[in-house]
């Protein structure tokens, strides 16, 4: 009984660290965004921005009563960031291992790890949190061992001393002299055996961590990349790691007013929103017409759409362009201010055979007997699909929505072709794939300011990383599901 | 609520225009409130009987009448009827409450009323503490209770079961009739449920109709078919061990069995086909002799295969009239419960 | 405190009961409409919707799906064959000078950038593109394989590294693309670097700037392409892999099979489905190429200042309609018919070889 008050108790503590660490969160992202706003960017001089100024400017900022310098405002602000980043997974982990934990699941990992977390929360400046979790730490581990903090610290000391004795006892030496040939040869394959174990899962790994290594590098960089000023970025001898306070956030800032990115990235998100909704709808029901319902030529209407899949997509393109230009529907091509970019950029690519193909294959292993048991109570067709047949196969939309969306992140030729028509005006509607390529990080003198180049680069692509990392599970699981299916 | 088939016929045409005949004018009027079991072996035509009734099946020919309305051409929806599925056909994502309300969402019935409702319902199938589990969370057993919860709750006007029994062990199964029988007893409503376990349909049916291609072959009560059997089909289809068939002779009265005068039977002379229950030999000193080939002891019963006309037959007598030692052993059995078929139309010809 | 928690907590429920009360009448008011117009269709026999069930229904779901797939779909299928026969189409005022059958296959096929190389160019779109494929699709298969069996021998660490091997799917091809061209600097880049730290002399070597050699560049992009395309195979690799029943390596074990006889043996055919459905999409993907090339070089298609491009076909296509011959969206037309035989072709091949060696 005491057990159970224990564990209810210290459910209870844990809820109240949450809030302290969404209050953390919270105060963190406000901080940063003070900050970020507070950055200076360089002068504008006729019109073009003095990049060039970007890396030799001094500014000084005036915080509360705090004066900081360039270096400092670096520092402050990639520390800030590191919190962010920290505090955030692990409130997510901690909410759902407290939904999901049940008492039995308790022991003394759970309490170390709430002591390394009160660690974390003090350096993370959230003394409370801290405060927290250390009590709570010792009511689980009066709960877990049965006894009370002090007795607890008395018993550190000899459980570290009959650990260190465990690690350092020799095994007896074996006594072989008795063992015929027979199993001294055994005794001998088994230990090659595990040597080639051994040495098999070494070579395994070193050649998964080469792999890896050849994989992360590229992200390591960028960001790297990203933080540093011009001189760094264009040096012969680039540094391969850089320090807080050298860490240049402004580019960020350059690169999302100055050069547009902002704008850009939210046309992005908005043809991945209304694509991504038009697509589900038509797929479902499409899909679900394919499946369930009962027509003439069903076969071989779906037949032909496969075969249409087989058709490369530079086909369509060029008739579409003439389909969305003034010959046809007018979104393009006419004189400015008449032009209707998202609508071209959007409706041609509301439907996709392949995502019919595969909803369809998985409404069909829906058993049919459902359908008939929801007949008999009554059930529209329409009600049936939204309220059975959609709940069921919700792994396969989800993932259907994560492919639209990436899809949308990277296109780059048809917004090209759309944009290119429209001049000045065309500018506006880029993607971010164009704005990336067709925006030249060039100074007057030729320079290229790689910095902010590959600070874009950052920009576009972490938000995808943090939406991976969020759903990581149910993408990767929903990728390799989708490529199985063939 | 009496329901009644009328010259019920369903002939299924396939791709290549050969037809196979389901269901071959099935006649039969179920009482109200009565649990009619469906038997017979598989393809004879029962589930596809079942769904008829239901509505999601179109029949060839016949008509289906639920008291005095006719609902041949009557969608499904509109027929009050509760169907359980042999797989349950329960909605995955959903919880029990919500499988079992879910019937009630296209009646107009307020809220409260179907709350309640489905309580109640889950109540009488003995599910009540699971209402906010789901499916995968529950037992075979418990499924189909939620199953039936969810096929009563409207109020229907026939409940039919398909197979309910089939997807359960066997001593699940045991127990899932008699709850079955008890559901039934309690609300009162007219019960159809198919199955092809004989022993299944004898323990909970009022009454019961055999099939065997299409055709009936006998509306009963139970005990009464097994007792008194209309054809050789349903004696054989009835009874665990089955009953023994061979055949035999009929001379000037009598039946003639290893050559020996056995019985007087009141027919026309000729060739006949018998049929005698294991279970209805008795061992008695003045029987006929008969040489033991085998013995085999089963706990309470004695299971002894003997020769007659050519063919081995089973008898089944207590453990204590006989020990392994008797090589011959004397048997009888009543006449009434000797049961002869006529060779062409299998149809018995010394019973009712 | 507790009575105040209390009394929200009442509120809220009740709150929530009265909401899902509201929308289950809601419901039933609508379910009665539904019913009281089907009677009085029934009864004036106007009850279209139950005469064609099917049909009528199937038409109401399909139709946004169907206008769509009309208009962007079907439409420029027929369109493009009428578009190639076209002669001088001219987009701006909607007018052609006449009709020619096999005028702008000719054109594309004589076409010095497009398949012979001409000899200021020294390479070809086609050219281009099949060194690509048969080099990268390859390489990234059997790497692919590789990872995934060795992902699939190891437990601790394993999704760490799946996670890590996932990267590159969800990126931006051109962001990352911008990065390799950088890492690949003449002067300072990573690569150089690196090269230097193990003793090769690669300061001020040109991988994708002017000056680059041709083998240079291509090697850069086909590393590329590899390194993209790796996440995705890696991940469908480990899933078939990951669905072969033990039984059958318990079986190999018990014959004390050695390890590289198990792989070509039976984790090879058992999973030779997915390798095949993977090989021919690599290969019509890989044939598809464009925005890599793009991220790498720019529209131009090759180093600033060289005598050689690194055009893909596509991006050959692609000059038709907005690059540097724009609006000639004929010739365009049957550069992109001829891509879609080639990929045809070669599928028709790969499904003839697979037919020995995969296994169903």
């Amino acid at each position: 009984m005491m057990d159970k008050q224990l564990f209810v108790k210290s459910n209870k503590i844990e809820r109240l660290t949450f809030l302290f660490d969404i209050l953390a969160i919270v105060s963190y992202i406000t901080l940063f965004l003070f900050l970020f706003n507070k950055l200076e960017l360089p002068e504008i001089i006729n019109g073009r921005m003095d990049l060039d100024n970007l890396q030799f400017m001094l500014p000084s900022y005036d915080v509360l009563w705090m004066t900081w310098d360039k270096f400092q405002m670096n520092s402050i602000i990639a520390m800030i960031i590191l919190f962010a980043l920290v505090a955030v997974p692990m409130f997510a982990i901690n909410y759902k291992k407290l939904k999901t934990r049940t008492i039995y699941e308790v022991d003394s990992y759970v309490a170390a790890s709430k002591f390394t977390q009160a660690i974390i929360n003090f350096f993370s400046f959230n003394p409370v949190s801290a405060g927290l979790r250390i009590y709570n730490m010792f009511v689980l581990v009066e709960f877990v061992k049965g006894y009370k903090p002090k007795e607890f610290f008395k018993s550190i000391i000899p459980a570290i001393k009959s650990k260190f004795k465990d690690l350092t006892t020799k095994k007896q030496a074996e006594d072989t002299s008795h063992l015929d040939e027979y199993s001294l040869s055994i005794k001998k394959s088994i230990r090659r055996q595990n040597v080639t174990y051994v040495v098999r899962l070494l070579f395994t790994y070193l050649f998964l961590v080469l792999m890896a290594l050849l994989i992360v590098i590229p992200f390591y960089w960028m960001i790297l990349t990203s933080l540093k000023d011009f001189t760094g970025a264009t040096t012969t001898n680039p540094e391969f790691f850089i320090s807080f306070s050298r860490m240049n956030w402004v580019n960020y800032k350059v690169v999302l007013t100055e050069l547009n990115f902002g704008l850009y990235i939210r046309n992005t998100v908005i043809i991945a929103l209304f694509s991504t909704a038009g697509t589900i709808i038509t797929t479902i029901f499409a899909a679900y017409a394919f499946a369930r319902i009962e027509f003439k030529g069903r076969e071989l209407l779906f037949s032909i759409l496969i075969m249409t899949m087989m058709i490369p997509g530079e086909l369509y393109i060029i008739t579409n362009f003439i389909t969305v230009s003034k010959n046809g529907f007018g979104w393009v091509g006419m004189p400015t201010g008449e032009n209707q970019y998202f609508l071209a950029m959007i409706i041609p690519f509301v439907t996709s055979i392949s995502y019919i193909f595969f909803l369809r294959q998985n409404f069909k292993q829906i058993p049919e007997s459902l359908y008939k048991a929801a007949r008999v109570d009554g059930c529209s067709d329409f009600k049936y699909l939204m309220r059975v047949m959609v709940p069921i196969a919700s792994p396969t939309i989800f993932t259907i929505t994560i492919l639209n969306i990436f899809s949308s992140w990277n296109a780059y030729i048809w917004p090209r072709i759309i944009t290119g028509v429209g001049g000045q005006e065309g500018k506006n509607y880029w993607l971010i794939s164009n704005a990336l390529r067709d925006t030249a990080f060039v100074q007057d003198n030729g320079r290229v300011m790689y910095n902010l180049q590959i600070a874009a680069s950052a920009l576009v692509t972490v938000p995808l990383l943090i939406v991976f990392f969020t759903f990581r599970k149910y993408i990767m699981n929903g990728i390799g599901r989708s490529g199985t299916k063939g | 609520m009496e329901l009644r088939l009328e010259n019920l016929t369903k002939i299924f045409t396939n791709k290549t225009g050969a037809e196979t005949t389901a269901v071959d004018k099935l006649d039969i009027t179920i009482e109200s409130g009565t649990l009619v079991g469906l038997l017979g072996p598989s393809g004879c035509g029962k589930s596809t009987t079942l769904f008829m009734i239901a509505g999601l099946v179109k029949p060839t020919g016949g008509k289906i009448f639920f008291g005095d309305d006719d609902v041949t051409k009557l969608a499904p929806e509109k027929r009050g009827i509760g169907l359980v599925f042999q797989n349950y056909a329960l909605y995955p994502h959903m919880t029990v409450f919500k499988n079992i309300i879910f019937p009630l969402e296209n009646l107009d019935v307020p809220r409260d009323e179907a709350i309640e409702r489905v309580k109640e319902m889950a109540n009488l199938v003995g599910i009540g503490e699971l209402l906010d589990r789901k499916p995968s969370q529950l037992s075979g057993g418990q499924q189909q209770r939620v199953a039936i919860a969810r096929a009563l709750v409207k109020k229907p006007r026939v409940l039919l079961l398909d197979e309910p029994l089939s997807n359960l062990d066997a001593r699940l199964r045991l127990q899932m009739r008699e709850e079955i029988k008890r559901i039934q007893r309690e609300i009162g409503i007219t019960t159809i449920f198919v199955t092809h376990d004989q022993e299944e349909a004898m323990s909970i049916s009022d009454k019961m109709v055999v099939l065997d291609f299409g055709k009936e072959q006998q509306y009963d009560a139970p005990q009464v078919m097994y007792n008194n059997p209309t054809n050789l089909f349903v004696a054989k289809f009835l009874g665990n061990p089955p009953i023994n068939t061979f055949e035999a002779e009929v001379k000037k009265g009598y039946l003639i069995l290893n050559d020996q005068k056995f019985a007087k039977v009141d027919i026309t002379d000729g060739l006949y086909d018998i049929g005698m229950r294991p279970e209805n030999f008795r061992v008695k000193e003045d029987g006929f002799k008969a040489k033991i080939n085998e013995i085999f002891h089963i706990g309470r019963d004695t299971m002894i295969h003997f020769e007659l006309n050519g063919k081995n037959i089973r008898a089944l007598v207590d453990s204590d009239s006989i020990d392994d030692s008797n090589e011959s052993v004397s048997l009888t059995i009543k006449n009434e419960r000797i049961y002869i078929f006529d060779k062409e139309t299998g149809q018995v010809v010394n019973h009712g | 405190m507790a009575d105040f928690i209390a009394n929200t907590k009442r509120v809220l429920l009740r709150f929530k009961t009265a909401v899902k009360t509201f929308f289950w009448n809601v419901r039933r008011v609508v379910n009665n409409f539904k019913k009281r117009i089907g009677k009085f269709l029934d009864k004036h026999n106007l009850n279209v919707a139950s005469k064609f069930p099917g049909w009528a229904k199937a038409l109401l779901y399909l139709s946004p799906a169907l206008i769509v797939l009309s208009i962007f779909t079907f439409w420029p299928i027929i369109n493009s064959f009428a578009l190639v026969v076209y002669e001088n189409y001219n987009m701006s005022n909607n007018t052609i000078t006449g009709y020619t059958v096999f005028g702008n296959f000719l054109t594309v096929i004589t076409d010095e950038s497009f398949i012979i190389p001409a000899a200021h160019t020294g390479s070809s779109a086609v050219i281009n593109t099949l060194i690509i494929v048969f080099i990268s699709v390859p390489i990234s298969v059997l790497l692919a394989l590789f990872i995934a069996v060795a992902l699939n021998s190891i437990k601790p660490l394993k999704s760490f590294f799946q996670t890590i091997y996932f990267l590159p799917y969800v990126t931006n091809t051109i962001a990352i693309g911008l990065v390799f061209a950088y890492m690949f600097r003449s002067d300072g880049g990573l690569v150089n670097q690196l090269l230097g730290m193990v003793g090769i002399q690669a300061q001020g070597l040109s991988w994708v700037e002017s000056g680059a050699v041709y083998w240079r560049s291509m090697f850069v992009l086909i590393f590329y392409s590899i390194w993209s395309s790796l996440a995705f195979k890696i991940m469908v690799f480990l899933t078939s892999i990951q669905g072969i029943d033990k039984q059958y390596y318990q079986a190999a074990a018990i014959d004390a099979t050695p390890r590289g006889r198990i792989f070509t043996n039976i984790t090879v055919p058992l999973i030779s489905p997915m390798i095949f459905y993977i090989l021919v999409t690599s290969v019509i993907g890989a044939f598809k190429i464009y925005n890599a090339i793009v991220a790498l070089f720019g529209v131009s298609g090759a180093p600033p200042g060289v005598d050689y491009n690194l055009q893909s076909i596509v991006m050959y296509i692609y000059q038709f309609i907005d690059g540097s011959n724009a609006g000639n969206l004929s010739v365009a037309a049957a550069a992109s018919l001829i891509l879609f035989a080639i990929i045809l072709v070669l599928t028709l091949v790969q499904m003839q070889v697979s037919k020995k060696r995969v296994h169903y």
